[in-house]
């Protein structure tokens, strides 16, 4: 220890060493992840995700946008915030006709636009009828065809008619109707609307002829007779008066009013777009109805939002402004929230190689079931897939368990619709699936296996159908097996990659079948998917536009559909058409709970995983949770500055009580009885 | 001289439509569409989609529409972010890349010109081999790795700077220092050769023969001819660093012009990325232009015909 130099050297290192360690421990030993400081202007600063195409709630489906848009829009209703329930927004109450397909909503009398300008139902007429209108260009337009006329006004059809009378739809289709059961006073409108179904057509000429030439029915029903476009008048949305508004549907859709809070629904103010037209989502044309209005919009950097005094609950928000701030970067953004420089962050964020690490902090890290779920849909259109075989041997031979543990934060998926989102099904299952082992005579402990991995059985059934699996020393081959012919396709994206291998992996232990990986960029990757023009199988994830299982039972209903595996069968559209029009929800879900259990025997896909939510929140931020879509009601969110009262060791943020949100989720529901 | 110029410049109009014609025939080749997304549209609002933005008709009659109107100056509107013209996309997010660039060359100039001078002059002496380590060592980090870095140190360990997002001078101190690395390290390595080169010149032992100080000879003699490889390397640099650099403002969230460019081709957002790429386009051939006439300062040999 003579040397100077050599001293040097160790104290050098000795410092560095310090600076590592000193890193690893301050993230370590501290009860929260990185600065944490509550901001004092309350303003909450949030990782929104990509920046928002626009700020037209009408226009973009998106989910970036879709939390913005809760923020500075409303509708009649607006989701719960844990469970996503509808609860009562500028609506303050309704009711639902016997058959489910006609509902009354009563206004509140003080709603203003952020300008000052009082909202009236004729507020929503104009929104619904241009959120259809066909230059709209609404991506969400699907999630309102219940309303009637809706889909024929979106898509430019035509009525039929011949002399005085229209030509009704029931007179060319096998369709049974149900009569409809009007509520509220009897209008010239509501006498229109409750009329039986007349008869659409294609509004271009071509098509149209081609459609006519097709039914020698039709073509002689329509010799004559003259084609009057459906208006947007004619979709069944109705002022009653200044504040009632009747919405009727085509068919009875039980779950129509948790639609309602969709960004599709929420207002659009009628007053800027007829002034400024696709302007007027500028900062200085903007007009809002949400419980924030819009401050600053600074494109990819900030979109910055300030509470409405005009809003009729501004008495119940607590945030002074909220801002958005637009980052992509996974890893940017955990930087940021560790830094301190936001408070809570969009879902699905965490880096699989973080959250081993940030799960630690269970107060700030939101992992809670979530309504999206992981599969891989298989061509039926094409060999090997068409088989059902094949594709209930490829399905048999993945371990879901060991992929979620894999995964670390998903649950194993075995149907469609995940399991622990709606309760009330997952009852509806278990008695359906019970019935049906009693159908079959099956013992319950062979039952319980149906449907999950079983690699002895994958192997018999793919042997079954013509493709032998043999031993092959300490694994199993399947030399037959066109490998050549098909691929798992996959986005790019490390994430899909490693589910890809791991699923691969399975197979190949299971079935001695080796499929080749295929990795596209996303919208090349879409586009073989959606015209179902890929090899073998797709990745595709889903996520439920609303809560009801038929946003996951409906992925394979009619053609083309959500599921993209090219999969049509009628039967299976009869019993999930049978189940919307049961009006005993009870009934109801074991009819659809039969139907995914047909339809799961056909497995045009493969279930893989239930989602779960990913991302965090800083303790001090409360009155948000991680609900099943991760849809924000901010006016629930408040920001707390004393550090006693922050989150501490907090066991389940969604059974946590905290008096301030449940007090004012009782008095805003306290006017709808049926809302929970 | 001045013919010189008006021949480069009546160039540079028919090269950027050619590359703009180039671009638009790679978006078109490229399957998807701005509207794909996880959800399939119904078929009639993916027909009333088509009909508006007029991807209905034969390409030929699209592609004399986009040329008619990019010839007039007017990319049109971004189809993914309505209502925004793309020409106000790019005058509202230049700035922030031209700053972030302007300020990380200005940096790597100083740094590198003072160290590859010195370097030179001071040849195999230990300044030589540290100052060149050092420059190997930023040409071989890239600024993805450089960048994270920087963030653990600055603002996880020291709480000293934000990790991310622009804001004041502290926001772009870590992204600048990112973006600098590389180019000083190269501009030191340049320097130093040419000023190698340079010092053992017959005009320079001219000048020492003529009796001149070791200072005039390098500062009025030796660094012009010295810095004619940096130059050339800084007008392709330069057009590249103020049009942004995807990813420091990836890894700092900083809403620059290369973030948005990538959005873009991710997005299918043809008018937003033949407009970025015809404003790319020009920007290099005019830094070229303006590096081919520097040149001529530099160096008394070069003459423009």
């Amino acid at each position: 220890m003579k040397d100077p130099r050599r001293l040097s050297q160790i104290l050098v290192l000795m410092f560095c060493i310090g600076l590592l360690v000193n890193g690893c421990t301050s993230s370590a030993n501290s009860r929260y992840f990185g600065k944490t400081v509550a901001p004092k202007d309350n303003i909450l600063r949030y990782v929104s995700g990509s920046e928002p195409e626009t700020l037209d709630p009408h226009i973009s489906s998106g989910q970036p946008e879709a939390r913005i848009y809760m923020a500075i829009y409303e509708g009649l209703v607006e989701y719960g915030p844990k469970d996503m329930q509808p609860i009562p927004a500028i609506a303050k109450s309704w009711e639902i006709s016997s058959n489910v397909d006609e509902f009354v909503f009563h206004l509140r009398d003080n709603a203003k636009w952020s300008d000052g300008t009082p909202i009236t139902a004729n507020d929503f007429v104009y929104s619904f009828r241009r959120g259809f209108a066909a230059d709209t260009l609404s991506s969400s337009t699907e999630l309102g065809f219940f309303i009637k006329y809706a889909e024929a006004f979106n898509g430019g059809q035509v009525f039929v008619k011949k002399g005085d009378t229209f030509l009704l739809a029931k007179d060319f289709s096998s369709e049974e109707q149900k009569p409809s059961t009007g509520i509220g006073p009897e209008t010239d409108f509501h006498k229109f609307v409750q009329s039986p179904i007349r008869l659409t057509l294609d509004g271009d000429e071509k098509k149209r002829a081609k459609q006519i030439d097709a039914d020698p029915k039709l073509k002689a029903a329509v010799a004559g007779a003259e084609f009057v476009p459906v208006k947007a008048e004619d979709i069944g949305v109705e002022a009653i008066d200044i504040y009632t508004l009747r919405v009727t549907l085509r068919q009875p859709a039980p779950f129509f009013i948790g639609l309602l809070a969709h960004q599709f629904f929420r207002l659009v103010p009628k007053q800027a777009i007829d002034k400024w037209g696709k302007e007027w989502t500028r900062k200085e044309h903007i007009v809002t109805c949400g419980a924030f209005r819009i401050k600053e919009i600074r494109p990819y950097d900030a979109l910055t939002l300030e509470k409405d005094p005009n809003y009729w609950d501004a008495a119940n928000v607590h945030l002074d402004g909220i801002a958005f701030y637009p980052v992509e970067d996974n890893a940017t953004i955990l930087n940021l929230y560790k830094g301190g420089s936001v408070d809570a962050f969009l879902n699905h964020t965490v880096l699989t190689s973080w959250i081993e690490q940030v799960r630690a902090f269970k107060d700030e890290y939101m992992n809670f079931p979530e309504n999206s779920t992981a599969y891989y849909s298989m061509n039926v259109t094409r060999p090997p897939f068409n088989d059902p075989k094949v594709r209930k041997a490829f399905a048999m031979a993945v371990d879901n368990d060991a992929l979620s543990n894999f995964r670390k934060i998903t649950k194993p998926l075995y149907d469609l619709t995940p399991t622990g989102i709606f309760p009330d099904y997952d009852k509806a299952r278990a008695k359906v699936s019970e019935e049906i082992r009693k159908e079959r005579n099956i013992a319950p402990d062979v039952w319980a296996k149906y449907g999950k991995f079983d690699a002895e059985r994958a192997r018999k059934t793919l042997t079954e159908a013509g493709f032998p699996v043999q031993k092959s020393g300490d694994g199993w081959v399947c030399p037959t097996f066109p490998t050549d012919k098909v691929s798992l396709m996959f986005n790019t994206n490390e994430n899909n990659r490693s589910i890809a291998e791991f699923v691969q992996a399975q197979w190949r232990q299971n079935l001695g079948i080796t499929v080749p990986l295929k990795s596209q960029e996303f919208k090349t990757f879409l586009k073989d998917r959606h015209e179902v023009q890929y090899d073998g199988l797709a990745q595709s994830l889903w996520s439920g536009d609303y809560m009801d299982p038929y946003t996951f039972v409906g992925l394979h209903y009619g053609y083309p559909n959500n599921g993209d595996a090219g999969f049509n069968d009628p039967k299976y559209n009869k019993m999930l058409d049978d189940a919307n029009a049961e009006l005993d929800p009870a009934k109801r879900y074991e009819m659809l709970a039969r139907a995914e259990f047909y339809l799961m025997e056909q497995q045009p896909s493969i279930p893989l995983t239930i989602n779960a939510t990913n991302w965090m929140k800083k303790p001090y931020v409360k009155g948000m949770y991680p609900n099943p879509g991760t849809l924000l009601p901010w006016k629930f969110v408040y920001i707390e500055q004393d550090p006693a009262k922050w989150d501490k060791d907090v066991d389940n943020v969604m059974t946590e009580s905290d008096p301030q949100v449940e007090k004012q989720l009782q008095e805003l529901t306290a006017t709808q009885k049926t809302a929970k | 001289m001045l013919s010189f110029i008006i021949r480069r410049l009546l160039i540079i109009i028919p090269m950027a439509l050619l590359v703009v014609t180039l671009t638009w025939g790679l978006v078109r080749i490229a399957p998807g569409n701005f509207y794909s997304a996880e959800k399939k549209l119904p078929p009639a609002v993916e027909a009333n989609i088509r009909k508006k933005y007029g991807l209905d008709k034969p390409w030929y009659t699209q592609y004399g529409m986009m040329m008619s109107n990019i010839v007039r100056g007017d990319f049109g509107d971004s189809l993914k972010y309505q209502g925004q013209s793309v020409n106000e996309i790019i005058r509202r997010h230049l700035p922030y890349s031209a700053v972030i660039g302007l300020l990380g060359y200005l940096l790597a100039l100083a740094i590198g010109l003072t160290a590859g001078t010195v370097a030179a002059l001071k040849q195999n002496s230990g300044f030589d081999y540290g100052s060149m380590s050092l420059a190997m060592l930023g040409l071989s980090v890239p600024n993805f790795v450089l960048g994270p870095i920087l963030v653990l140190i600055f603002s996880f360990w020291l709480y000293l700077l934000p990790p991310g997002r622009w804001g004041g001078f502290s926001g772009i101190v870590l992204p600048v220092i990112t973006l600098s690395a590389i180019y000083a390290a190269y501009i030191a390595r340049l320097t130093r050769a040419g000023m190698l080169e340079v010092m053992r010149s017959d005009y320079i032992r001219t000048a020492r023969a003529k009796g001149l100080d070791e200072k005039t000879v390098l500062l009025r003699h030796a660094i012009r001819g010295g810095l004619i490889p940096v130059l050339s390397f800084t007008g392709p640099a330069l057009a590249a660093l103020l049009a942004g650099t995807v990813v420091v403002e990836k890894v700092f969230a900083i809403p620059g012009l290369g973030n948005i460019f990538i959005q873009a081709v991710l997005n299918r957002d043809e008018p937003l990325i033949l407009g970025v790429v015809a404003f790319l386009s020009i920007l290099i051939m005019i830094f070229n232009l303006i590096v081919d006439i520097a040149y001529g300062f530099l160096d008394p040999r070069i003459r423009y015909e």
